[in-house]
């Protein structure tokens, strides 16, 4: 025994000692608490986190409030934008598409490119230098390439690229790495994940960018940064009038911009999985420090009408046993904090996979600290409460009195005992379970939380294996996809079905449109698509499939909720491209789109609309696997081409980084599924090993064998197990549905598609965990004395 | 445990043979002699008291003979098989078919109702009596169905008898069956033990303090300091309820 200093009082020693005596099921106990704790400060602080390093580096970056976009304006029009009331600083900017040769990667890789003032460092959206330095402003082919392209691609510093820009070849070179706040996210149109391989982002200078695109002294973008507390709506509504005769096509707030949205996406997300997830797990940590403390003062009520009779105060006792309770919970807290913070470490860390920070430092903080440790205590006297509050109610010699023997008349009791063919082992079992129903019940329910959780976690993967099944086999089915820099009638179709390798061809046309109905609008693009598609087919996310409508607008279930629309209703289209006609289309259907607030109408239809021939924007196409690489290289060098998508590369891309984030998440959120089962099992058994240690010792001396006692001891706990079962598998699906559904928002919608092999699969993870907790127990059983018990009364 | 050196299987006739009963607690200065060289014949079916203060050995005796508990020099040996060369599932073995206990403390399973206590037993055994027969042996025919809680101190102790014998075991093993009751009620668990000795011939080693007792059995042993310091034949037995105490 350790010796304890001599200012120990002696309540403390004895605290001190039944700790060190509980410690295993302590143990257990803490484990659970510190999962519960871990994810508090994990998540707090990953909210924190995210924020304060987003909203640092927008303001130190200078991150624009406003994208104006256009076909193309004069630079003068700057200084008219900056007069406007409100606006703080404007800067024009050229942005273009271009594919890029890349020596070691066979297909053409899209780009994004955006002009550099002749300043060298943009005034809104400023870069971070990572690595290099910013381009000569009298070497045209300098350019800066955005860092996670570049690692991703291999480029280094000096090394040099083949863009095709605007339809001429540029030899480019890079000569530095760079972040942008813009970029935090980085994807290429209609993506949902980043494929830093596949998708960059370059910045060169403008008087270099504006030769290359035939358009000097003008540009088709402007930032805008706005004065504090300048009015967002105004500001916008009056550069669309500006903008309007130059092509315009809607401002936007920084809200709608990509990369912000996905970042304020997932911030909601972290915010609904902490609403969620820690209750569950303090909600079982209280119930276990329910269970050991109750069996505690049970087992000591002898001593506590002894204290009674000495003199001790009900509430020093009480108080005593309360305090019990709080230091069996500590060791859990702590190690919650610490799990905390190293969770929220690599938490950051895989973050940055995916949102790229010059600097994204996870920092809990002390108040989120002081906050855990409140909870923590909270629920430790939750926890408590019930057998304090009991502990208050005995008369000292009520308590010296030997507790009275268990009543087993009651009327479920004898039900048991009218079923003959029960053996007595099992018959012991279930009075035991039916005698405390409240305890087996929650025993189950702890059980069925951990079932939960795991379903929940595994089922995201079911849910991300359906989302990239819907869009990558049914929806796009194209090998290829690439986007033309700008629209080109049907011989450019014909062009390409003569390339090698190219088995079918199919067009779609964009076009930018501010769609409204009533006061509501959106900027968003027409999608113009041929009704008999095979290569780009419109899903829904059951899997459904659906036809660009003959009349009228087919408009994603998003954007019905946005413009507060359903179907024959009529919208308001403006588009912002070509002749800019303005007209009203009914909505003819509503599509559960997976991905972005896409509003489809017949290919055919759009041109009348547009009141041209028709154009394409790009093609999908079909390919012969092996003719692929010869066609990458003749369309790296077709001028007209300016984005391309491989379909199978993408995939794999979204499999590698998402697969692999995903993973870890599931191989987390299992190990506290575990540690709930082996927390709530290993706590239940020696609980009932406590309370039956005297029945099955006389069972072992009567001559029972050792699984036949185990029986009766394991038997209770399976019971209590596999009726957690169902109840996890309905937990786990409500669950997962409704995570699913919370994380959904109007940047995709996740498809629910929990598969039964994920919920066999968590059953067998939790029946293995029991099993091997309740073998920790058994060895115990091993061990029994069976000489002292028989003297002994309980 | 170490083989026997001697072609020694115990007395003809005898039960038990027991030869160097040795059982030592601990080791060095602090060792403590429980039993020190105990030999001893048993023959079937007779009822013996062990007498002795506490500590004077008799309780280690039994549960070593009980199959309990292992003996640190010495044989046992039961109907010729020697008892302390048995392993831990092979003494289960012999608790399971040959043998049987009742505690001082009844050892009642609180779930089962008193038929049920019976079977729990009944079911592990090969040619047990009933449930109802068992309890109607002690007088128990109209208290089946009542659960512990229900019954008071003698009436468990009936149960707990009619528990052991139940499986018709060649031995029964008490401990102070007596030392939780009342006299009056220790009688009447006394008389209990005494029937199902005489009727069925089953031999009973019963443990007590009480002096009085050992005047219903056949035969006398008194422990002391973990020596045997008596032995001797009662040339009467009488029965409990002439017991006086």
């Amino acid at each position: 025994m350790v010796s304890l200093p001599a200012w120990l009082g002696a309540l403390d020693r004895k605290l001190l000692r039944d700790i060190w005596r509980l410690r295993s099921q302590a143990f257990a106990i803490a484990l659970v608490i510190a999962a519960g704790i871990g994810m508090v400060v994990m998540s707090f602080g990953m909210i924190r986190s995210l924020e304060a390093t987003r909203d640092a580096y927008y303001d130190r970056y200078r991150f624009s409030d406003i994208f104006a976009s256009a076909k193309r304006f004069p630079e003068r029009q700057i200084d008219e934008i900056r007069s406007i009331n409100g606006v703080s600083i404007v800067e024009g900017r050229i942005t273009s598409g271009a594919t890029l040769d890349i020596p070691g990667i066979s297909e053409p890789i899209t780009t994004r490119i955006h002009s550099l003032p002749p300043g060298g460092m943009p005034r809104v959206n400023a870069l971070v230098l990572r690595s290099g330095r910013m381009p000569d402003p009298n070497q045209p082919t300098e350019v800066l390439a955005s860092e996670k392209f570049a690692d991703a691609a291999r480029i280094g510093l000096g090394d040099r690229i083949e863009a095709l820009l605007y339809g001429k070849k540029q030899n480019l070179r890079v000569v530095g790495t760079v972040l942008s706040p813009e970029y935090i996210y980085a994807i290429g149109p209609g993506q949902i994940f980043p494929d830093n391989r596949r998708f960059g982002v370059l910045w060169m200078g403008e008087k270099h960018l504006a030769a290359a695109l035939n358009s000097t002294n003008a540009f088709n973008e402007a930032l805008i940064r706005l004065e504090r507390g300048g009015n967002g709506q105004d500001v916008i509504d009056r550069i669309d009038t500006m903008l309007e005769r130059y092509g315009g096509r809607g401002a936007t707030l920084r809200s709608d911009q990509i990369s912000d949205r996905f970042l304020e996406n997932e911030l909601a997300q972290l915010s609904s999985m902490t609403a969620i997830l820690p209750p569950i797990f303090l909600g079982v940590a209280a119930f276990l420090i329910n269970m050991v403390l109750s069996r505690l003062v049970e087992s000591e009520r002898e001593i506590i009408g002894l204290l009674n009779a000495f003199g001790y105060r009900n509430r020093t006792i009480m108080a005593h046993y309360a305090k019990l309770a709080l230091v069996l919970s500590l060791p859990g807290l702590i190690m919650g904090m610490m799990l905390g913070n190293w969770m929220g470490r690599g938490l950051a860390g895989m973050y940055q996979e995916f949102f790229v920070f010059p600097f994204l430092t996870y920092r809990a903080g002390f108040d989120i600290f002081l906050i855990s440790c409140l909870v923590a205590m909270a629920v430790v006297l939750l926890g408590a409460a019930q057998t304090v509050r009991k502990i208050g109610k005995l008369t000292a010699a009520e308590a010296m009195r030997p507790p009275v023997p268990p009543n087993y008349s009651g009327g479920f009791a004898k039900l048991i005992g009218k079923i003959r063919k029960l053996d007595e082992p099992t018959r012991i079992i279930l009075r035991g379970l039916v005698r405390r129903p409240f305890r087996s019940m929650l025993g189950s329910f702890g059980i069925a939380a951990a079932l939960g959780l795991y379903v929940t976690s595994a089922g995201s993967m079911d849910n991300v294996g359906l989302m990239t099944d819907l869009l990558f086999n049914q929806a796009n089915r194209a090998d290829v996809n690439v986007t033309f820099a700008e629209p080109r009638d049907e011989r450019v179709l014909h062009e390409l079905e003569r390339l090698p390798g190219v088995m079918r061809v199919e067009p779609v046309r964009y076009v930018g449109a501010t769609l409204s109905a009533g006061h509501l609008s959106r900027t968003e693009s027409l999608t113009g698509m041929k009704p008999d598609g095979d290569l780009n087919r419109l899903v829904d996310i059951d899997g459904g499939l659906t036809q660009p409508p003959p009349r009228g607008l087919m408009i994603s279930s998003i954007l019905s909720k946005q413009l507060d629309v359903k179907p024959g209703d009529e919208i308001n289209v403006e588009i912002t491209d070509g002749r800019r006609p303005q007209l009203t289309m009914p909505v003819a259907g509503i599509l559960k789109s997976p991905v972005g607030n896409p509003a489809y109408v017949d290919f055919e239809r759009l041109g009348p609309i547009m009141r041209e021939a028709p154009l394409s924007s790009g093609a999908y196409l079909s390919v012969d696997p092996d003719k692929a690489d010869a066609l990458y290289r003749r369309l790296k060098d077709m001028p007209i081409i300016a984005g391309f998508s491989q379909r199978a590369a993408a995939l794999n891309g979204i499999e590698e980084t998402v697969g692999e984030t995903m993973g870890i998440v599931t191989l987390f959120n299992t190990g506290f599924a575990a540690l709930i089962v082996f927390g709530v099992v290993y706590n239940n058994a020696r609980i009932s090993l406590a309370e039956r240690a005297r029945d099955l010792v006389s069972l072992r001396v009567l001559g029972y064998r050792r699984p036949e006692v185990s029986y009766i001891l394991l038997g209770e706990l399976a019971l209590i197990v596999i009726a957690g079962l169902p109840l996890g598998a309905v937990f786990g699906y409500y669950l997962s549905k409704y995570l699913t559904a919370s994380m959904s928002g109007d940047l995709f919608i996740l498809p629910f598609a929990l598969t039964a092999e994920t919920v066999a699969m968590a059953i067998l993870v939790v029946l293995l965990t029991a099993a091997v907790s309740a073998l920790f127990v058994r060895s115990r059983l091993d061990r029994l004395d069976l000489v002292s018990v028989l003297k002994t009364r309980e | 445990m170490a083989e026997p050196e001697t072609s020694f299987s115990g007395q003809e006739g005898s039960l038990y043979s027991i030869r160097g009963l040795t059982k030592v607690y601990g080791e060095g200065p602090t060792a403590v002699h429980a039993l020190r060289g105990i030999d001893l014949d048993l023959p079937r079916s007779s009822m013996v008291v062990l007498l002795g203060a506490s500590g004077s050995g008799k309780s280690t005796f039994l549960n070593i003979v009980g199959g309990l508990d292992d003996a640190t020099d010495g044989q046992v040996f039961f109907e010729g098989r020697e008892l302390t060369a048995l392993g831990p599932s092979e003494l289960t073995e012999y608790r399971r078919n040959s043998v049987s206990f009742v505690f001082q403390f009844y050892n009642l399973v609180a779930s089962l109702t008193a038929r049920e206590n019976v079977a729990l037993i009944t079911e592990i055994a090969d040619d047990p009596m009933t449930p109802e027969e068992a309890l109607a042996l002690v007088g128990l025919e109209k208290r089946l169905d009542h659960f512990p809680s229900q019954l008071s101190g003698g009436e468990q102790q009936r149960v707990a008898i009619a528990r052991a014998v139940a499986k018709r075991p060649k031995v029964m093993f008490c401990d102070e069956p007596t030392g939780a009751l009342d006299s009056q009620t220790g009688v009447i668990v006394l008389d209990a033990l005494d029937q199902v000795n005489r009727e069925l011939g089953t031999t009973t080693l019963l443990i007590t303090h009480n002096v009085v007792i050992a005047e219903m059995a056949d035969r006398l042993l008194r422990f002391a300091d973990g020596a045997l310091v008596e032995d001797r034949n009662n040339p009467r037995r009488i029965a409990p309820s002439e017991l006086k105490w």
